[in-house]
């Protein structure tokens, strides 16, 4: 479930955590790689990935669940 | 737990479009200490939180008479908010708009397109357009910039739940929690700006899982649940809405869609369009959001946004207006599902149920309490609704807070120790059921007694039920950490909120649109068009209702 982090490239610089408007983040300690505590909790209005100063660090995985129909 | 107080003379609950422009005016008209109170980060919350792209305004210079301007206001998904709120306050709405327009270009945030005012949507053919498209991406960072700039002090993660009120129905300040460390927060205020956006979570969400959700999950109609316990009237609280928009992929921004409501054999569900156009939805979707469901249960299947046939500039130009409106993942997911929009069509679908009655405001931003003004979607709802009315509770609530001598709240401590008691409880607690379990049973029975078709015998049976869930709630709920008290909060905002929703559907003996069918009551009642269904906390605690006319 999203978000989903690179952690070959993430610098754990805490942006994501302190701009998601969900705090999917709640828990992230300073300095450290970003946990994601509640994933279930997140709007997927793409904040975290938009803030971060990465490009290709975060991606958000829209849940099947989520998936749009069309034809 | 820990105790903060903070002092101000303006505090904003919330960090919105609303809370952000309110700080800003009050900071402006000489306040000298501004708190905006925000339950996230300023930077991307709320329903703005990443854009929005079209501005609903006034501009003399394109529109030209401002009476054949306002006669079509009256049309379209906002006509219904903007008659309940009459016709002072929609003239006060339109005719300051420009002025915001200007001010936040000068700000910049880019109000023109290709270098003129770019009119479009939410109109019917040969109406009148009035939605300002606007390249509104970047507003909340650039907001939250002008609001540090006007030396307004931001505490990010509070989440306010409590107003105070001296006991004379005068507010005097605010209870917030951190909602990442054990700390209360007592705000000591001269006045309070409630800008805490819409209802979420109310009824179930369109899907299977719960934050998925056209609105923002975070925003819980704190700011209508905090302001009737503290003794302010909230107006017709029984009346709601739905969005509609991509089947699954809850998302609000249906109007930024360039295309035609087809059913699954191309023919068209509405009358309005029958081929896309870029400066005219499909207003068949405005008329009636509940189509979707409609159709379905019609036996006529599903109803696709048929973008098909636009050519290649228009595509274009929906992507961007669509990356503008919040929806930059979306244009993703599309992208990577395969999904090209000038081959393909989008199933709509309708979405959740949310409330659209809340605190009423004046043009001042004033509400019926002293010290309280509240804006944006406490009440009305709309972008530029937001800027202006919040700019003015602003202004109006800084000027007011020049004349308040003293705001002591150590004269009501023991309402302050009685909430911070409950706190503790709730975090106290070993065992029992968390706020999830408590918001879905909310769900459960705003679905099945509180939908859309309403009779006095389920609307009685469904509020005895929500009577115990809440009781219940209170004495069991249990918090393993600030996030989860936040939500914790939420839960009994959205429980009391809900009790007036039954209290309100039961005094309203008629039918009202289409999302409120009273089977026992079927005529619309003409003479409750131009009243308001107020309700507030009656002597006893219970909810009272009155009908005042506008
Ligand atoms: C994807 C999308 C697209 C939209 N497009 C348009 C558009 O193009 N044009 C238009 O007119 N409208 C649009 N809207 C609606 C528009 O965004 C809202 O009407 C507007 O943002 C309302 O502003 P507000 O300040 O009242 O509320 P919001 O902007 O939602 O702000 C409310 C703030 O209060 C905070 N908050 C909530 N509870 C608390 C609490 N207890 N304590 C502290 N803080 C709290 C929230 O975190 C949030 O920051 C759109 C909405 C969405 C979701
Ligand atoms: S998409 Fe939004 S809600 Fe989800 S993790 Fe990123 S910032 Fe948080």
């Amino acid at each position: 479930m999203p978000p989903v982090i690179n952690k070959e490239k993430c610098k754990a610089c805490g942006i994501c955590a302190d701009v998601c408007p969900m705090d999917v983040f709640f828990g992230t300690k300073k300095g450290e790689f970003p946990v994601i505590t509640y994933p279930e909790e997140c709007w997927h209005e793409g904040a975290c990935v938009q803030e971060c100063p990465i490009e290709g660090v975060i991606k958000l995985r829209i849940p099947l669940q989520m998936m749009i129909c069309y034809k | 737990m820990e105790t903060q107080r903070v002092i101000c003379d303006v505090l904003c609950v919330g960090g919105g479009i609303a809370g952000l422009m309110a700080a800003i005016a009050a900071s402006e008209n000489g306040a000298v200490k501004v708190v905006v109170a925000e339950k996230s980060n300023t930077m991307h919350s709320g329903a703005a939180g990443m854009g929005n792209d079209h501005f609903q305004c006034y501009i003399p210079d394109v529109h030209g008479d401002y009476e054949a301007f306002a006669n079509d206001l009256l049309y379209g998904q906002f006509a219904g908010r903007i008659s309940a709120m009459g016709r002072e306050a929609m003239d006060f709405w339109f005719k300051n708009s420009y002025e915001i327009v200007k001010l936040w270009e000068s700000w910049g945030i880019p109000m023109k397109y290709e270098g003129r005012y770019e009119f479009a949507g939410h109109s019917f053919p040969g109406q009148t357009l009035n939605h300002l498209k606007y390249s509104g991406f970047n507003q909340k960072p650039i907001l939250t910039k002008q609001a540090r700039e006007h030396s307004v002090e931001i505490l990010n993660r509070v989440m306010v739940f409590d107003l105070i009120t001296d006991g004379q129905g005068k507010v005097i300040g605010a209870l917030g929690i951190s909602t990442r460390e054990d700390k209360l927060i007592e705000f000591e205020a001269k006045s309070v700006i409630l800008g805490t956006g819409p209802c979420v979570r109310m009824w179930p969400a369109p899907g299977l899982q719960d934050f998925n959700r056209p609105l923002p999950p975070s925003c819980t109609g704190d700011g209508r649940a905090m302001a009737y316990r503290a003794g302010a009237e909230l107006v017709d609280l029984e009346l709601t809405a739905v969005h509609a928009g991509p089947k699954y992929l809850a998302r609000a921004g249906q109007a930024t869609w360039i295309g035609v409501l087809r059913d699954r054999y191309d023919k068209p569900v509405g009358t309005f369009l029958t081929k896309p156009n870029r400066y005219y939805n499909d207003m068949t979707l405005e008329v009636n959001k509940g189509i979707f469901n409609e159709y379905i249960k019609s036996g006529k299947g599903p109803i696709y946004m048929d973008t098909r046939g636009m050519s290649e500039e228009d595509l274009q130009y929906m992507l961007y207006w669509m990356k503008h409106e919040g929806n930059i993942e979306l244009i993703k997911h599309l992208a990577e599902e395969g999904i090209d929009l000038r081959k393909n069509a989008v199933e709509f679908m309708t979405y959740d149920m949310h409330i659209v009655g809340g605190i009423p405001y004046n043009s001042k931003g004033q509400t019926s309490l002293e010290g309280l003004y509240a804006a944006g979607d406490e009440w009305a709802g709309g972008i530029s609704c937001a800027a202006v009315f919040g700019w003015s509770a602003g202004k109006n609530a800084a000027l007011y807070a020049t004349s308040v001598t003293s705001t002591d709240l150590d004269k009501v401590k023991t309402d302050i120790n009685t909430r911070k008691e409950m706190l503790q409880d709730l975090r106290s607690r070993k065992d029992g059921p968390k706020w999830q379990e408590a918001n879905y049973a909310l769900q459960q029975i705003m679905r099945d007694y509180c939908y859309t078709v309403k009779s006095e015998p389920l609307l009685e049976a469904g509020l005895e039920t929500l009577i115990r869930l809440k009781e219940k709630t209170h004495q069991y709920l249990m918090a393993e950490n600030p996030h989860e008290l936040m939500h914790c909060l939420e839960v009994f905002n959205l429980l009391d909120l809900a009790e007036l929703v039954f209290v309100g559907s039961l005094d309203r003996k008629e039918t009202r649109g289409i999302n409120f069918i009273r089977p026992d009551y079927i005529l619309t009642n003409p003479m409750l068009d131009a009243k308001r269904h107020l309700i507030r906390k009656g002597p006893d605690g219970l909810p009272v209702t009155e009908w005042r006319k506008i």
